[in-house]
């Protein structure tokens, strides 16, 4: 089994390095004048210019670029961005935290309801819980999630005034450490709140599907002779068993949380990493995409290792193949 | 044992998504009432909300570029001297008075001035910018300071001498920085400097900022025409512009100078709110490129006047501003070179190029580009097809309808989409036949018309370097030159506007910029909340995001009735508009007077607490009953 972890964690790192150089070059496809975006409309002096193409890592052919690019991301230096000459392993810092705030809490709570709801759904299959378990999972699976956040948007921010309209603070607020905590939850609870609906879906069909793919087995028949109650049949071994590709939708998913929600993050104006992401793009920011888009595929290649190394210690079949 | 709490577990699971819930709504509740409290807190200062839709870039006067930084130094930072909002006149600002003439001007600086560290500001920190930012060529204070020297000969008296005559003088509206932090740093780590700390004096000083969130300005006690009325202007960042019409909406924010004009109308007809329409110069142009550049790559055909002319015939703009403003623009005749409408050229109709799409076609017909293959396009003289490249922004919405509109002539129109450093890099090689594009001008017209100068026109060697010049035009004439120069030595304000508009007019009859329209700037505020606006200039400009900024410092609180602006007499559409102090009152005590009505908030806290209890208890039975369920089991 450690060979197998081993030999999954190298091709990890020859991914991530793959990722690292393939980044540098899609990039710089579009041809693209960067000191011209960044100072558009204005006139500057050729020295001034060079200063700008030294600071930015602009200078000198291609591969000299290549060479200093992969110094310097070694070094942990993703540069400067252009939008606002910011160093960007100062910028990504601050955009984690809304993100794996928001994005973390409610996956994880759309996991715990889903696979609930899932569960309740394929026990009583066929019976009227099913139909109202399985309806309600499509139609949030169904629904576009910026549709969603923009309704719950309007009706519970602007008619009822429940809510505050966006970002993570009340700007005028004094407010301060606990105090402070509350007033930045209460500012995620609507974005929150279409996020798990918009994920649990989800995670509430492949868990009733995967259920029912269960229920038929011989040894639930058996585990009902032995007299068990109904309950104890679910919980003790049919859902325990059922539980193998959740487990690996959830951690897979997991690995996604980094890559923020765009569509939410904008429309409730979360200073994440999606809505940085939207706003590199427009530039476009090189450097601040380049290093968002290795931090996403170095979160969804960790993940997958994650996701690998649980499924041999949930499935014992898959350490012996 | 160990096999009872292995299987146990998604019966855990179940149990503690149970306990997260009633977790999370016993948080909600909480969080709202606490909020409610904070909130209600806060509005004992007047605070004023401005919802922006983008960001400040960076507060450093030598990197930020966007218009949103340049409202934070307005607010942050003072000028010698500023403008009317009137018409644009100068007035002093740091600068009580001035006496001189030509090329030396002595300004009286007012006595007392402090910046908000405690540091007296002195003639010596106003000498020091002018000086330090004439020789680093410092990106926002150069094309002031370029010719200027300073000298500062007492705390309250400062000479200052041009090397040339200037008719700008004696408007000097560059931002002044403090000597004493400047001091210590160098030119070569001014780009990294962190200027959020950089103490200020205008009547806002920037106490925090938190990017892509909120930046926070509080009065400034000690502001040289005295503390403003409101104590904090906030401006708040939402990444959606639908987000910010219902924080409008919701009282959340107070007023925006950026909802499009397909937005607007979410506020017909709501008498919360005034909406002002205004320009400040800002004109979008399609530019025909009549083929100066030496590097060439444009349509030949495009040389020949009648060409560039029986194009400009074909732009309907009256169309344009209807589909692509919503109608919230005014047709334009040529670049506009000043913020202030004053300066526009003023030609009679039948000299200007307006839409008549027969005429067109005669003017073609007549210069022999005549449609002989019957294929639908008209031939060049060497009998090929016309095939013209029209360039725009990756942004651009008015792309389609020029492309048609020319299409009508005759030619075959191939649209290519471009970011804005790419489509510079094109205008500098001369590698285009037409592109759609835009400008706001400064105050004074001389920037603006210096840029369609010959030696503004990029050659190789710029192209190479990068750094290209402004003529976006390729075009270039010898008379505009000479014409140029003498209003830039100008001294008297008739005669220069008389040689600026001969300009105007060389500029607009060769037709190498086909002026589209001055699409309006929409602003609107919530005016149950604020009164006091000041348009610049009043008549026809914004009343935020002007050159000067002057609203924030005069706002005040509205208790009653209807906050006013003072706009002249604009749009009918509008919501009618008061005459400023009715039914507002100044709050200069820091609001103790100010009655807020704050229900709405203690409502939401008990609405959203009985729902989030409500939760907390179906929660707490859930976890009660699963708890009983797997106590039998174990037995």
């Amino acid at each position: 089994m450690l060979t197998l972890i081993l030999r999954r964690l190298m091709a990890g790192v020859v991914m991530i390095l793959f990722v690292l150089s393939f980044n540098f070059f899609l990039f710089r496809v579009v041809e693209s004048d960067p000191v011209g975006s960044l100072y558009r409309g204005r006139n500057i002096s050729a020295e001034q210019r060079e200063r700008i193409q030294e600071r930015y890592g602009l200078n000198g052919s291609k591969p000299e670029q290549f060479v200093k690019y992969v110094r310097e991301m070694a070094r942990g230096n993703f540069g400067y961005s252009y939008a606002n000459n910011r160093p960007v392993s100062t910028l990504i810092r601050e955009k984690l935290w809304p993100t794996l705030w928001l994005v973390g809490i409610s996956t994880l709570l759309s996991t715990l309801l889903g696979t609930i709801i899932g569960i309740w759904s394929a026990w009583h299959r066929g019976s009227w819980r099913d139909y109202l378990g399985t309806g309600t999972t499509m139609l949030l699976y169904a629904m576009p999630d910026f549709w969603l956040a923009m309704i719950v948007l309007v009706w519970f921010g602007r008619e009822m005034g429940w809510f505050p309209l966006g970002g993570l603070e009340d700007p005028s607020s004094d407010a301060v450490g606990l105090t402070k905590l509350l007033e930045n939850i209460h500012h995620l609870v609507l974005p929150g709140l279409v996020l798990t609906l918009s994920y649990l879906g989800e995670y509430a069909l492949v868990m009733r599907s995967s259920l029912i793919e269960v229920m038929g087995e011989d040894y639930l028949t058996v585990a009902r002779a032995k007299g068990l109650r109904d309950k104890f049949v679910r919980s003790r071994h049919a859902v325990r068993n059922a539980m193998l590709p959740v487990i690996t939708l959830i951690t897979l998913n997991f690995g996604f949380v980094l890559g923020g929600a765009i569509a939410v993050e904008s429309i409730f104006s979360i200073p994440g990493l999606g809505n940085a992401t939207l706003a590199a793009s427009k530039g476009p920011d090189l450097p601040m995409l380049q290093a968002l888009f290795l931090l996403f595929s170095v979160s969804v290649i960790v993940m997958n290792i994650v996701a690998e190394i649980l499924y041999m210690y949930f499935d014992p079949r898959v350490r012996t193949r | 044992m160990a096999h009872t709490t292995a299987t146990d577990r998604p019966i855990r699971a179940a149990r503690r998504a149970s306990a997260l819930i009633a977790a999370a709504a016993v948080l909600t509740l909480s969080t709202t009432l606490l909020a409610g409290n904070a909130r209600a807190q806060s509005d004992e200062k007047i605070v004023f909300t401005v919802g922006v839709t983008t960001d400040i870039d960076s507060f450093n006067l030598n990197v930020g570029y966007t218009v949103e930084a340049y409202e934070a130094w307005n607010l942050h930072y003072p000028t010698l001297t500023d403008f009317t909002d009137e018409d644009f006149a100068p007035q002093g600002a740091l600068a009580e008075s001035w006496e001189g003439a030509g090329q030396e001007y002595t300004y009286t600086i007012r006595d007392g001035l402090v910046w908000s560290d405690g540091e007296p500001l002195t003639a010596e920190d106003i000498a020091y910018t002018i000086n330090r930012s004439r020789d680093e060529e410092w990106i926002n204070h150069s094309s002031i300071t370029a010719n200027l020297t300073a000298e500062a000969l007492d705390p309250t008296t400062l000479r200052v001498t041009s090397s040339v005559k200037d008719p700008r003088l004696p408007a000097i509206p560059m931002y002044v920085v403090p000597k004493h932090v400047y001091e210590t740093v160098s030119a070569d780590d001014m780009a990294s400097h962190d200027a959020t700390k950089d103490p200020g004096a205008g009547p806002f000083i920037l106490t925090e900022w938190k990017t892509e969130q909120f930046w926070r300005m509080e009065a400034n006690d000690n502001y040289f025409r005295g503390r403003p009325a409101v104590d904090e202007v906030v401006f708040k960042y939402y990444s959606d512009q639908d987000a910010l019409v219902a924080a409008l909406q919701a009282g959340e924010v107070d007023a925006s100078a950026n909802i499009d004009a397909d937005n607007i109308s979410e506020f017909d007809g709501d008498d919360t709110f005034t909406v002002i329409y205004g320009n400040q110069g800002t004109f979008s142009e399609l530019s025909v490129n009549p083929g100066d550049n030496s590097q060439g790559g444009h349509n030949p055909v495009l040389e020949d006047l009648q060409v560039r002319i029986a194009i400009a015939h074909s732009i309907d703009r009256e169309l344009l501003i209807d589909r692509v403003l919503d109608g919230h623009g005014q047709p334009a005749a040529t670049m506009t070179p000043g913020a202030s409408p004053s300066w526009d050229l003023d030609i009679p109709e039948d000299e200007q190029y307006l839409y008549d799409l027969d005429r067109a076609n005669q003017i073609l017909d007549d210069a022999g580009y005549v449609d002989s293959d019957g294929n639908g396009i008209r031939e060049d003289t060497a009998g090929n097809d016309i095939d013209l490249r029209l360039f725009i922004l990756d942004d651009a919405t008015n792309g389609e309808f020029v492309e048609g509109m020319v299409e009508e002539l005759g030619f075959d129109v191939t649209v290519r989409v471009f970011d804005s450093g790419q489509l510079g890099t094109k205008i500098a090689e001369g590698d285009y036949d037409m592109f759609l594009w835009g400008w706001t001008p400064f105050v004074d017209p001389d920037p603006m018309l210096s840029y369609f100068t010959c030696d503004q026109i990029s050659g190789p060697e710029e192209v190479e370097s990068g750094s290209y010049g402004y003529n976006d035009a390729s075009w270039c004439n010898e008379e505009y030159d000479e014409l140029y120069k003498r209003q830039n030595q100008e001294l008297d304000p008739d005669v220069r506007r008389d040689l600026v508009q001969q300009m105007l007019k060389l500029f607009h009859d060769d037709a190498a910029y086909v002026a589209l329209y001055k699409a309006e700037d929409i602003n609107v505020f919530n005016n149950t909340r604020f009164g006091g606006f000041n348009c610049q200039p009043t008549d026809t400009g914004p009343m935020l995001f002007t050159n000067s900024s002057s609203s924030y410092a005069n706002l005040v609180r509205v208790e009653s009735g209807v906050g006013a602006a003072n706009c002249g007499d604009r749009d009918p559409n509008a919501t009618p508009v008061d005459e400023p102090g009715e039914g507002s009152t100044p709050a200069t005590d820091g609001g103790a007077e100010v009655e807020i009505e704050d229900s709405s908030d203690n409502n939401t806290g008990l609405i959203v607490g009985g729902v989030a209890i409500g939760l907390a208890l179906i929660a707490g039975v859930g976890f009660a009953v699963r708890r009983k369920g797997s106590a039998d089991d174990r037995d």
